[in-house]
Order: structure tokens, then C-alpha cells, then sequence
């Protein structure tokens, strides 16, 4: 038994969806996920990271979809065909009261863009987050992955929990359009905000985080790699870092300073260049298990900065069982991939860790033939 | 009528990681009862924008838009007699939210354990950076250290450069969205077993999930940069705006056809270096520098409407102000514009979902203990001299 057990979903996968339907699977919902020409062009390792655990078919090109024994059986539809296929929408509630069908589109059916096409890199440039990640005498950057696309799964799941909600208190189905433009909007929780009340326009920084008067460095490099560490207003924290150096005579003027009469944003820039100069000293001399070690430790708040096999042998990680080995039926190899999306008490039935071949199917296909 | 109008929430959580999770429920129709204290401020009434006094508790707009559409009460859980009020609040709600540091609750005697002990059905959602279990339970740190923990950092910057870290802490933003998820499949497990449960929200997890893709790669992956395994061109060009720049991706050969008809460039649209998106890739110094001599004639959003209705996905990269302008943003309901005591009328965020039965239905954020009164004497049944005794002693402080 499991959070979603019993619940039936069938998913046009296209990327805007591809996370969502992921993530009600591995609460436990039955997903079939229709895959699209568009989708078989994506590289193998994007369908293997979204789509396993999955049932996977193939429908003929130009089906009716209304008409389909699967969408009969489906509790939920989560929907992103590209452009949406405005003509069939209704059609595929005709009759279906209680389905839920959640239209993920690119921009909002009813806006000034709802023609465009996007891909996540045009989603991340519309969301103000580019526009501030990398250095200052570079273009904006985009963060790893395929984040604009990430964002919008994680809203489809929402949206189709909601409507569940609904639906077990009315007996409802409905519809629900979710606009990844503005899923990705909605993770920049600053430029716009701060335009508003100050006028000011967010730029690239590099590795400075500047709030204030003055910029503090967010990374810096260790004896064996890089570790992430601000100086910020939390005088507990300083006092604790700064306590370590001393019993190693590394503090220097750090040593005489009270922290608690310190605000680092009204400080000037000279001097947090001056202390974070004995800062930069002290890691230089110190390995990346050292400092992490410490932190933990002492409460610092410094993190290692972790490459993907670092990620992966995680002790930690290791514990909480966040990857598990996913078997690519196709070819029989076996890839670690997060699984559980979180921990809880009940009793879970995880979902099978394969990446199905697609079968065909027709319109009498039912779920139970699958 | 609202999704969620018969869920009843008691929000123990600050700053961005839990209240970005209730905010998500309150706007969808849960009536969220955010626990505050005076003695024990939300640091995110002390965070950045503020309407003029930053000492004013409520006049930070950080703190506004993270929490639309809640009451707040407030309770010094540092007091015996709060705590108890505190589980007046709880044996009231289908769900508790929280996002201290591992133990607290324990130790103010609202673990999990205290709290089914009140009411048995009851679930509980806690958000931490790296999780409840394991060696590094403990950690204490920020949304950043999940970019640090999950291969965010590692995997984010320019090729060949230091790991980067860019201004705003992501994983305050992905950990409540799966914290939203995950109370939304407990309720429906509740609602179909009685069952209740302890959810238990890592910022690190979410941070890796969204990056599977990279994960499932055959070999360890470089940084991306802009680029990307398939599509070419795929970068950010400069346009003649200040600090102007349009986002391209060309996903097949017909849409690099199309662009360099946009261009009105036949020519390299028959070029060898640039015929297939493998030769694309092979050659994209020279692609990308040739794309950006055409790009730096034009504004970015007239070049992107262009390429767009030649059917080449493209976008301007927008910043603040353009955001806040931004026709789509504004005319499709992203930004409602609500009235509160101390900011004005000012602009938030609302769910990027429309639903079509059950709209969601934003509403300003409290101020500081705004709904004491409301939520202990009205919803709970305190008598209003009970209550007004407490506050003088600094119980409901």
C-alpha cells in the first residue's frame, strides 16, 4: 500500500510533465506514459531519468485520443502535447466526469505568448534567474539540467493532487492548465520583489553574494576542492568558526572582533576583503572531510561542494537509501537514480526500478491488458 | 469553493523552506495558522525588501509574498503554557508544518509521537536541509548547502571554472514544492486508510531529483554551460539592448532552416559546418559567433517574437524590471495585486495552476499575531479573558 495506490494516471509526456508523472509514481499511482515522436528524439538518459518505473507505450500518429479505452480507465491525464491539441481537449472529458486532466503548456492558453514555442533554455531566460547566475563579463547562465521543465513537473504533480482533493470531497473531475513560464516565475522569489520596492535591477555577481553595502564570497577553494561558506550575520556561527582558528593561532585580527556589533552588509568592502583573506588562509590549509567534519560539528554552516560521484557514495545519502539501481530492460544495465522523493511512517510499496521497452497499444486497449 | 477549504494547517515553520509549502496550500483554500513569536521573530520579516521601517515586523515584502493567504498567532513556545496552547492549535488542524532544527520540537514536547498522541489521524510535514535520519541530521545550514550536497554547485557555472553559486538558494525553493506533494499524497492516504504519518523532507533529496537527468548519464557529465547534447545552436546571444540577451534553441534541422530564413541568411542554411545538428555542435564557436554578429542588430523581444512566428523557440532573458512589466505575467493573473496595512498595494505571486472548478484565492499576508484573538477565543474556544491574560504575561507574545 502506498500514498497513491489504486490511482490510475495516463501521461503525454513531452518534458513539461515527464517529473510529475515520475513523482505520483513513486507515491505509488499507476502511470502509463504515452511517448511522443518529439520525446523519442530526447537522449536515451532523459527518458531513462523520468520515465522508469513507468508503463510506456506507443500510439499511431493522428489517433483519435477521445475515444481511447485508456483514458476511460485513467483516473488522471497529465497532458503536454506541443502545440496543445485544443481540438480534442474537450472531447477527452466528454463523458468522463470524473477525470482529472492537467494541461501543462509552455505559456498560459489565454496570454500574449500562447503561440510560442519554448524549450527549458527560452523557459529559464524568462524567468529572471539567468539573468543573475554567472559571472559579470558573461552571458547569463542557466542552472544544470533541465530546470524550467523540473519546475513545471513538480506543479503538474501539485495540480493533480489538487484536484484528487476535490474530486474524493465531489465526485468531480475538472481541468487544470499549468503555465510553465510562470512555474518557473514562481522559483525567482527576488528580482521582481526587489525592482518593486527599490528600483534596482539584479546582475550577474560571479560568486559574491552582495546584499548591502558590501559582497561576501560564497566559494572557495581547500586543500582537495572547493567548499561553500558565507559570511553572514549569524554571530553564533562566526564565533564558532573563528573559536577553531584561534586554538590553531589561524585568527589573527579575527580573534579581537565581536560579532555581535558586527552587521557584515553595513561593513565595508575593504575590510570583509581583509578578514575573508585569513578566512581563505585558514580552508587553503584544511581538506574538504576536515571542513565538512567541523561544520557538522560546530554548527558552521560551511557545506563540500560535491561532484556527481561524490553525490552517489554519499554515506549519508547511502543511509536514507536515496538511489536505487534502475534496470534499462533494453539494454540490462543497471544505473543508481534518486528514488524515494522523501522519507514518512507509513508502510510504502516502491515502484519497480526498470525502464520499460514502449509497446504499442490501440484504442481498445485497457489498463489491465498492460 | 476552493481545493483545499476543509484542511486546516498549524504552521510552525519560517523563512522560505516551510512557508513556501503552506503558502501553496493557503492559496488553494487551507486555512493555515502560521505560529509566530516576538521573542523568536521569522527572520523572514526581517529579510529585504522592506516598506520603509525595516524594524517594523510587518513591512518586509519578502515575507509577504512567501506567506499570502495565512492568519498568524502568535505563541512563545518557550513557555510551558504556550506549548499548551500550541496543541489547542494542533488537536484543530489535519496538518503540522515545521522546520527547526532537528530536536526541537522533541524538546518543546511536540514531536511526532506528542502530537499523535493529540490527535491520532494527524500527519506532520518537517523541512530540513539534510533530514531527519543519517549521519548529517544535524547539519545546521541553508537552502545553499543543498546546492553544495546535491552536484547543484558542481554541475553550475561556466566549464572549466570554480563551482558557482548563484545569488538566491534554490533549494528553498524546490524542498517546499516536494513538501507541498508530499502532504497532498498524505491527505489523500489519510483520507482513504484514517492513517496519519510524519513526512520527512530533506532540502538535499529534491535538489538531486531535479537533477536525475544528469545522474542517469552513462558518463560523468561536464557543465553544461548553455549547451546542450542534442540541440545546436543553444546558447544566449547579445542583442543592442542594455545588457540585452535572447535565449535560442534549435531542436531540429527544420527549425534551423527556419532561423536562418528568419535571418534571411540562405546561405548558411546549405553551409557543411552547419547542415546537421552534429556539425552544429562540432563547429559552435564559429555557429555561436556568427549568430551573435545577427543577433546584437536587434531588441531581444522583437528579434524573439520573431523567431518564435518563424517557429524557432527563443525568449529575451529577463531581469527584475522586466519581469515586473511583463505583459503575460501581469494580464494572466501571476501577479495580483493586493491591498495590506503596511505595504500598500503591492504585487504577489499566485499558483502557476488555473484549475477550472476550484480557482485558487489569494489573499494578503498577516501581520504579526493579526489573528490571535480570531483563531484562540473564536475557532479554539478560549475565553477572551483567558487569552488577554496570556498575552499580558507574555505567553501569547
Amino acid at each position: 500500500m502506498s500514498m497513491l495506490s489504486g490511482i490510475k494516471v495516463l501521461e503525454f509526456s513531452n518534458g513539461l510533465v515527464d517529473l510529475g508523472g515520475r513523482m505520483l509514481r513513486e507515491m505509488g499511482a499507476d502511470v502509463i506514459s504515452v511517448t511522443s515522436e518529439r520525446a523519442s528524439d530526447r537522449p536515451h538518459w532523459r527518458t531513462l531519468a523520468w520515465h522508469h518505473g513507468k508503463t510506456r507505450v506507443t500510439v499511431p500518429e493522428g489517433a483519435d485520443l477521445g475515444q481511447w479505452a485508456l483514458i476511460d480507465d485513467a483516473d488522471i491525464v497529465l497532458d503536454d502535447r506541443r502545440p496543445a491539441h485544443t481540438s480534442t481537449l474537450d472531447e477527452l472529458r466528454a463523458g468522463r466526469p470524473g477525470l482529472i486532466h492537467v494541461i501543462a503548456r509552455p505559456y498560459s492558453a489565454s496570454g500574449p505568448y500562447h503561440d510560442r514555442p519554448a524549450s527549458d533554455l527560452t523557459l529559464m531566460a524568462m524567468s529572471g534567474l539567468m539573468t543573475i547566475t554567472g559571472e559579470p563579463n558573461k552571458p547569463p547562465l542557466r542552472l544544470p539540467g533541465e530546470q524550467a521543465y523540473a519546475l513545471t513537473g513538480i506543479q503538474v504533480a501539485t495540480a493533480a493532487l489538487l484536484a484528487l482533493h476535490v474530486r474524493r470531497r465531489t465526485g468531480q473531475g475538472q481541468r487544470v492548465e499549468v503555465s510553465a513560464f510562470q512555474s518557473a516565475v514562481l522559483a525567482n522569489y527576488r528580482e521582481a520583489i526587489m525592482y518593486e520596492w527599490t528600483g534596482r535591477i539584479g546582475r550577474r555577481t560571479g560568486n559574491q553574494l552582495v546584499r548591502g553595502k558590501s559582497g561576501v564570497r560564497q566559494v572557495w577553494p581547500c586543500a582537495d576542492g572547493y567548499v561553500t561558506w558565507s559570511m553572514i550575520d549569524n554571530p553564533s556561527m562566526m564565533r564558532s568558526m573563528v573559536a577553531v582558528m584561534t586554538e590553531r593561532q589561524v585568527a589573527g585580527e579575527l580573534a579581537d572582533i565581536d560579532w555581535e556589533a558586527i552587521l557584515v552588509a553595513d561593513t565595508p568592502q575593504d575590510t570583509i576583503d581583509r578578514w575573508q583573506s585569513v578566512f581563505g588562509r585558514f580552508f587553503a590549509t584544511q581538506t574538504r572531510a576536515e571542513l565538512g567534519a567541523l561544520s557538522l560539528e560546530r554548527g558552521w554552516g560551511l557545506s563540500v561542494i560535491k561532484n556527481l560521484d561524490d553525490v552517489r557514495r554519499d554515506a549519508h545519502l547511502l543511509e536514507r537509501y536515496l538511489f536505487v539501481p534502475v534496470r534499462d530492460e533494453a539494454s540490462g544495465v543497471e544505473t543508481p537514480l534518486p528514488g524515494p522523493l522523501f522519507h514518512h511512517t507509513t508502510a510504502d510499496e516502491p515502484p519497480a526500478r526498470v525502464l520499460r521497452k514502449p509497446v504499442p497499444v490501440t484504442a481498445s486497449t485497457r489498463w489491465g491488458d498492460l | 469553493m476552493t481545493a483545499l477549504q476543509d484542511i486546516n494547517i498549524a504552521d510552525f515553520s519560517w523563512v522560505g523552506a516551510g512557508p513556501r509549502a503552506t503558502k501553496d496550500l493557503a492559496d488553494n483554500g487551507a486555512t493555515v495558522v502560521k505560529v509566530e513569536s516576538r521573542k523568536r521573530l521569522d527572520l523572514g520579516r526581517r529579510s529585504p525588501p522592506f516598506a520603509g521601517d525595516s524594524s517594523n515586523a510587518d513591512a518586509s515584502a519578502f515575507f509577504a509574498q512567501t506567506n499570502t493567504s495565512k492568519y498568524s498567532v502568535t505563541i512563545n513556545l518557550s513557555e510551558p503554557r504556550g506549548v499548551e496552547v500550541a496543541k489547542s492549535l494542533i488537536a484543530w488542524a489535519d496538518v503540522v508544518v515545521e522546520n527547526f532544527g532537528p530536536g526541537f520540537m522533541d524538546r518543546i514536547g511536540l514531536g511526532y509521537e506528542e502530537l499523535k498522541r493529540i490527535k491520532p489521524e494527524i500527519i506532520l510535514a518537517s523541512v530540513s536541509v539534510a533530514g531527519r535520519t543519517g549521519p548529517m541530521a544535524g547539519f545546521r545550514g541553508y537552502g545553499n548547502s543543498a546546492a553544495a550536497h546535491s552536484g547543484h554547485a558542481a554541475m553550475s557555472g561556466w566549464p572549466g571554472h570554480e563551482p558557482h553559486m548563484p545569488p538566491f538558494a534554490y533549494g528553498d525553493v524546490i524542498a517546499p514544492m516536494f513538501a507541498t506533494v508530499a502532504i497532498l499524497g498524505a491527505l489523500e492516504e489519510r483520507a482513504r486508510t484514517g492513517q496519519g504519518q510524519h513526512l520527512d523532507i530533506s532540502q538535499i533529496e529534491p535538489m538531486v531529483h531535479v537533477l536525475a537527468d544528469l545522474y542517469a548519464e552513462a558518463d560523468e557529465p561536464e557543465k553544461p554551460g548553455n549547451g546542450d547534447p542534442v540541440m545546436s545552436p543553444h546558447n544566449v546571444y547579445p542583442t543592442r539592448d542594455d545588457d540585452g540577451w535572447i535565449a535560442i534553441s534549435v531542436e531540429n534541422d527544420s527549425q534551423w532552416q527556419a532561423l536562418c530564413r528568419a535571418f534571411d541568411q540562405p546561405n548558411q542554411a546549405v553551409d557543411a559546418r552547419f547542415a546537421s545538428a552534429e556539425s552544429r555542435r562540432n563547429n559552435s564557436t564559429e555557429l555561436d559567433e556568427w549568430l551573435s554578429d545577427l543577433t546584437r542588430q536587434h531588441t531581444a523581444e522583437t528579434l524573439a517574437a520573431d523567431l518564435c512566428r518563424a517557429g524557432v523557440p527563443a525568449a529575451p532573458v529577463l531581469n527584475g524590471k522586466t519581469l515586473f512589466d511583463d505583459p503575460e505575467l501581469n494580464r494572466c493573473g501571476h501577479f495580483t495585486t493586493l491591498d495590506h496595512p503596511v505595504l500598500g498595494a503591492s504585487k504577489m505571486p499566485t499558483p502557476p495552476m488555473q484549475m477550472s472548478d476550484t480557482p485558487s484565492c489569494v489573499g494578503r499576508s498577516p501581520l504579526l499575531g493579526e489573528h490571535t484573538r480570531l483563531v484562540l477565543v473564536d475557532w479554539l474556544g478560549m475565553s477572551p479573558e483567558q487569552v488577554e491574560t496570556l498575552q499580558r504575561e507574555e505567553v501569547l507574545a
